[in-house]
């Protein structure tokens, strides 16, 4: 009876096999023609960071490309920043890129550079880029990425509590006027509060007091560190005092933010950061009954700011697709139609295309960071080259291991030490 | 993978198999069969082997082979690589991140292998007695180790330990000041083991089966000689389930070595905070996955897979002085 009921499992086991195949067969044949109609539709996919709000208006978006573009399926996914990344890099191992994907200037060379992003000329319709936009997006001389929006680094901070503590800066203000300022404010303010974040774990902040100094964060050639052990020591010895008087938040608190942030929480006064942000924070500032200001970031040179134009962000196609066509068709979608481009207005910065700046409704927070960009636009040089494919990596050990200096596991000579060691293995092993 | 899983269990009691594993002759029920077994049944037996077989070969130990192969190159995880020799086994010991994950990944071990199984031991002897809706507990005590491997467990304790968390204003009444374990780096290990400690459910299982195993006439005989319940447990119980102790320290170990889970969920790839809950393993992801060092991570790995071997050999010859296998002579 046993043998019997085996006998007949394995009958139709084979039946539904061979018709798999079938399956298979015909499926495989429709991918060749020219897929995607109403009734066989075709599916890319689509994945970027940001938060939920982002997310909002990203799926509308992408429902209204579905509407006009019928038989064409998006699959959106999205994360924030650093888990972004993570997903992406081991999916980068298996050639398992989505279709579209949401790209940073930080990553392109590790990217773009291994031959996993498809070059865009003739995919995508680069004829409206603003002047000088589409420069980043080179690699290889090979056009693999398109800006959504262009930003540049400035010191955001709460106007309410600034001016409550009487404290204004002028364009040109130092470091050290900075610091005070934070001490200032933070006197003002209730427990739980700072008068500003403490910065110089981030790489691009460095980068920034570095291009002050007419130095640069890596090497022309993008194969070493541009400065030495003793420089990062002066970085990571910025804020000590600023720590010890508890003027900036302790980083038992602060590492615990994370997804959240300093300005999001109510809990912090000032910090540098990317002009665009400004859309992320002030609607959250806005509730906690506050206001967000941007201003120039402190320097060490009146006449040289560091700042320069970075591409926000970039949308990049995926090397293994296998409908480039439909997937340049959304990039050409987000970034030039007006009905979608009225529907993601700035909240990933100020579009970079000429009819996504005719088409985007500017609210008052564009218009602030519009005007921010204005007042600094004579201070903006030339951007560096693509930072080397290992700076992702970087990025990371960088506030790991200004981490430890903090939580007092590390000296900062021994963190900057290890730091170099870290950093000079991951740009060996990206060569 | 982990080592919670109950279907390694060891087969109590059923003697009768024809491969009884050598170290448990038991009640000498067992036949001498091995030479009774024709070469046809033989051949039987390893037909409905073959798919499980074929699965080892190409999921276990042709990964393992090839890992093998790649800790001796410079091997990137997109452009590839060439042979290196054992370079990266020498660099490995001058990695200062590779002491900082083998202590994390020791004192893990060290705290939470013990402290889970004292709990569950505990825990097993309560639920050993005869009581109505003992079913009912077991199942309740069991319960967490089945999802304490989740993402949403971890999730839970990342809430549960944070500042203002559950942990921190509890332990804030007593006059604690460190916050919660999820900011201090001197004490956010314990997350973790607390979080072993809490699926104690597997060793708990076995420690249960092995108490109802005991003869109660051995419990008679030492009442009748009026011993304490401290004296029964020290001469009675203990020794009687040594076997089974012996084999949950060896499991409960292997598996810590290898946690995973729920310290990059809690800790992510930066082990915060500070580096305190960089296991070795979240190491390992970290430069496979986020640096592309496929080589390198290789080499990280198979000194784990070294290391475990060589504590399960010690504790495979101290237990040959420490664990009392039943029908074994006294000595």
């Amino acid at each position: 009876m046993i043998r019997h009921s085996s006998g007949f499992r394995r009958r139709s086991l084979l039946a539904g096999a061979s018709g798999a195949a079938v399956m298979a067969a015909a499926a495989a044949c429709g991918g060749d023609g020219p897929a995607g109609t109403a009734d066989d539709p075709i599916e890319i996919s689509f994945e970027w960071w940001g938060d939920g709000a982002r997310a909002e208006i990203t799926q509308q978006a992408v429902d209204l490309f579905e509407e006009k573009n019928v038989g064409v399926k998006v699959r959106t996914n999205f994360a924030d920043f650093p888990t972004y990344w993570e997903s992406m890099t081991t999916r980068m191992a298996a050639k398992d890129l989505p279709d579209v994907l949401n790209m940073d200037y930080s990553r392109l060379l590790q990217f773009g550079g291994n031959g996993l992003l498809l070059p865009l000329e003739g995919v995508v319709d680069t004829s409206d880029f603003i002047e000088g936009f589409l420069d980043t997006g080179h690699v290889n001389g090979e056009l693999v990425a398109v800006p959504i929006a262009g930003n540049t680094l400035g010191l955001i901070h709460r106007d309410d509590w600034w001016g409550d503590a009487g404290v204004t800066l002028e364009a040109g203000y130092t470091w050290e006027d900075y610091h005070r300022s934070i001490a200032t404010v933070s006197a003002t303010l209730d427990e739980g509060k700072w008068g500003g974040g403490d910065y110089a774990g981030q790489y691009h902040f460095m980068e920034l007091w570095l291009r002050q100094q007419g130095g640069s964060f890596y090497t022309e050639d993008g194969k070493a560190l541009n400065f030495d052990q003793d420089t990062l020591v002066a970085w990571w010895s910025m804020t000590q005092d600023l720590q010890a008087a508890g003027d900036v938040p302790p980083i038992d608190v602060s590492s615990q933010w994370a997804p959240e942030n300093g300005f999001v929480l109510d809990a912090v006064g000032a910090d540098l950061g990317w002009d665009n942000f400004l859309a992320w924070y002030s609607p959250t500032v806005a509730e906690n009954g506050g206001t967000l200001a941007l201003a120039a970031p402190p320097t060490l040179d009146p006449t040289n700011l560091g700042l320069y134009l970075k591409p926000s962000m970039q949308l990049c196609v995926s090397a293994t697709t296998k409908y480039p066509e439909q997937s340049g068709k959304l990039i050409d979608f987000l970034l030039t139609d007006p009905e979608a481009i009225a529907i993601l207005g700035t909240n990933r910065g100020v579009p970079a295309t000429n009819v996504g700046r005719d088409n985007v409704e500017i609210d008052a927070i564009a218009q602030q960071v519009l005007d921010y960009e204005a007042s600094v636009e004579q201070y903006l040089t030339a951007p560096p080259p693509p930072p080397p494919a290992a700076t992702g990596g970087i990025e990371v050990k960088f506030g790991e291991i200004y981490e430890q200096v903090l939580f007092g596991e590390l000296a900062p000579d021994a963190a900057a030490a290890t730091f170099f060691t870290e950093a000079e293995t991951l740009l060996a092993a990206e060569q | 993978m982990s080592a919670s899983s109950p279907t390694t269990a060891p087969s109590l009691g059923r003697a009768g198999a024809a491969d009884a594993p050598p170290q448990r002759p038991s009640r000498g029920a067992a036949k001498r069969r091995s030479s009774a077994v024709r070469g046809g049944e033989r051949l039987v037996g390893y037909t409905f082997m073959v798919p499980w077989l074929i699965g080892t070969a190409v999921l276990t130990i042709g990964p393992m082979a090839w890992s093998l192969y790649l800790s001796f190159t410079d091997y990137h995880l997109i452009r590839g690589g060439s042979w290196v020799g054992a370079a990266n086994y020498t660099a490995i010991f001058s990695d200062p991140m590779f002491a900082r994950a083998v202590k994390v990944t020791v004192v893990y071990v060290l705290v939470a292998v013990p402290v889970k199984l004292v709990a569950s031991l505990l825990v097993a002897m309560l639920l050993s007695q005869q009581r109505r809706g003992m079913g009912f507990y077991r199942a309740a005590f069991y319960m967490p180790s089945l999802i304490a491997m989740s993402v949403g467990v971890a999730l839970i304790w990342k809430a549960l330990f944070s500042n203002d968390g559950a942990q921190d204003r509890l332990m804030s009444a007593f006059g604690w000041e460190g916050g919660g374990f999820l900011g201090n780096p001197s004490v956010s290990i314990l997350m973790l083991v607390l979080l072993a400690v809490w699926s104690f459910g597997a060793p708990m299982v076995i420690f249960l089966a092995g108490l109802m195993q005991v003869p109660q006439e051995l419990y008679e005989a030492a009442d009748v000689d009026g011993a304490s319940k401290w004296k029964k447990f020290v001469h009675i119980t203990l020794p009687m389930l040594s076997p089974v102790i012996f084999f949950n320290v060896l499991m409960e170990t292997v598996g810590a070595f290898q946690l995973f889970g729920p310290a990059y969920i809690i800790g992510g790839e930066a082990g915060t905070p500070a580096w305190s809950t960089l296991f070795y393993t979240v190491r390992i992801y970290t430069l496979a996955f986020t640096d592309f060092r496929m080589g390198y991570a290789s080499a990280y790995a198979w000194l784990l897979v070294v290391a475990v071997g060589i504590v399960t050999v010690i504790m495979f010859r101290a237990a040959r002085g420490l664990v009392f296998y039943a029908g074994e002579d006294q000595r």
